[in-house]
């Protein structure tokens, strides 16, 4: 799988989410990329991604700034 | 016509090109006829108690045909009595009141040192005085020189000593051969420096021979460091003038120096902070005369951009210079090949497959003909396949857009931050 492809498989996944109303609730950034969880905003479903593609990561950040634009 | 002509700190000259502190400067008969030239300023190679030089004291590396990409010298400050150099000074600045001589200074760390030097030049008429905190070879064994401008505290005093008595500008020159150039360029500042020049030269190295192992250069079989300097040094320079022109604690002009060869150059540093420039290495390789390509060219590239003079241009890049943390994370550029130019040498392919991102490819059209093509997803727009490309324009770095807004890994950090911290509010 090229970086590319690879990026394209990992925000299908975090888009998945975001679709169905789910928010970045937190992030733990580690050795092998990123942990991201996201929390639907009933409070009562919470899902998981690990992340590990550099433009993945780029992707949610953005995303997450977007949800919440702290520092801007 | 442009008005080319510059004010550091007081000192004014009737262009921004001033010969640096150097070989060039060393007497009254060269920085005469450098300002018959057409330089506006001399720097005059630094005085002190006299010294004793080696015999071999240049080198320089010549890169895949061009002469002098580097220089490297061992040469100390000037090696003739004060009252001689004092005199031709005074003879010179009579002959050219015009044109700004600026005394380069070193001394041992004393306070009354410094101000009988200061007082004896100052005598003779000088437009103003540069401190030698640079020199990285001989006098720094001797605790001036770099040793001095290697430690703030030192800086900071030793312009203080000369600020009591100097009457003219004061131009503390600094040493690259330290890990943060602001330190000691702030230390200055707190000693009341009116402006500050960079670069002194590099310490350096410049080569063994295969055939003796002795040194490039060496002295009866032994070497020593040298300070390197000429157009391989611009890009170091070109930062720490950058480095401390956005500093908010130095505020005074700085006199830019390193590899300055041409009126690109030149502009160069002005537009990145430099008031003016010093240059030494070039005017080395080609003479005084090169002074008037950089006069000529400097006035064509003003007069083609409608800037009526040269001091307006000064500063004008050091807002577009930061930290990493605040470029923009989501700015995307690609290669793209232009095969009507490409000459298919392959060197984008080699390099690109071998040590980047493996985005481009090697293809056969219908009639068999070789082509390449970058794979524009997965290009990282490194830079590295134009600049081994040999033939102009065959390959462009071209702009993405991007559908995610701006964001700086500063940015990113922080709300990453807040999220770990205090956990985002999801109900938003």
């Amino acid at each position: 799988m090229t970086e590319h492809q690879q990026f394209l498989a990992e925000r299908d996944k975090i888009d998945f989410f975001i679709q169905k109303g789910f928010r970045i609730q937190s992030v733990n950034e580690h050795l092998d990329g990123a942990t991201v969880e996201f929390v639907h905003p009933n409070g009562d479903v919470t899902e998981v991604l690990l992340i590990s593609n550099a433009n993945a990561r780029k992707y949610f950040s953005s995303l997450l700034i977007k949800q919440n634009p702290i520092g801007k | 016509m442009a008005d080319l002509r510059i004010n550091l700190a007081g000192i004014k000259s009737p262009n921004p090109f001033w010969l640096a502190s150097a070989p060039p400067t060393n007497s009254g008969y060269q920085v005469q006829r450098a300002f018959e030239a057409g330089w506006g300023g001399a720097v005059w190679k630094t005085l002190g108690d006299p010294i004793l030089n080696t015999s071999s004291r240049f080198a320089a590396i010549s890169f895949n045909g061009q002469r002098v990409a580097g220089f490297n010298n061992i040469e100390l400050i000037t090696d003739r009595p004060l009252d001689v150099n004092l005199k031709e000074i005074y003879e010179t600045k009579k002959k050219f009141p015009n044109h700004a001589i600026v005394a380069s200074l070193m001394v041992e760390p004393k306070q009354e040192k410094w101000h009988e030097i200061v007082k004896r030049v100052e005598d003779v008429g000088v437009d103003g005085l540069e401190l030698n905190f640079g020199c990285p070879h001989g006098m720094a064994e001797r605790g001036m020189g770099s040793a001095s401008g290697q430690v703030p505290a030192l800086v900071e005093k030793q312009t203080l000593w000369v600020k009591e008595v100097a009457k003219t500008p004061v131009i503390v020159k600094l040493t690259p051969n330290i890990t943060d150039i602001t330190a000691t360029a702030e230390a200055a500042c707190n000693g009341g420096a009116d402006a500050i020049s960079m670069i002194n030269t590099i310490n350096s190295l410049m080569g063994v021979d295969l055939d003796t192992w002795n040194t490039i250069p060496h002295v009866a079989g032994k070497g020593a460091h040298g300070g390197y300097c000429g157009p391989a040094v611009k890009p170091i320079a070109l930062n720490m003038v950058a480095e401390c022109a956005r500093h908010s604690q130095i505020n005074v002009p700085i006199s830019g120096i390193g590899g300055i060869s041409n009126w690109r150059d030149a502009v160069e540093f002005m537009l990145m902070g430099a008031t003016g420039v010093q240059i030494c290495t070039a005017a080395m390789h080609h003479g005084f005369r090169i002074v008037e390509d950089m006069i000529e060219g400097l006035n064509h590239y003003l007069d083609g951009k409608g800037i009526a003079a040269v001091s307006d241009i000064i500063g004008k890049s050091v807002p577009k210079y930061s930290d990493w943390g605040n470029l923009d994370l989501n700015y995307n550029i690609v290669a793209k090949i232009n095969t009507d130019v490409c000459i298919n040498c392959n060197k984008c392919y080699i390099a690109c497959e071998d040590t980047s991102h493996q985005c481009i490819e090697m293809l056969s059209d219908a009639s068999g003909k070789n082509y390449l093509r970058v794979w524009e997803e997965d290009c990282v727009g490194c830079n590295l396949c134009a600049i081994v490309c040999p033939v102009d324009g065959a390959i462009e770095m071209i702009e993405v857009p991007n559908e995610m807004p701006p964001m700086t890994w500063n940015e990113r950090q922080a709300v990453i931050n807040a999220v770990i911290t205090s956990k985002v509010d999801t109900t938003k």
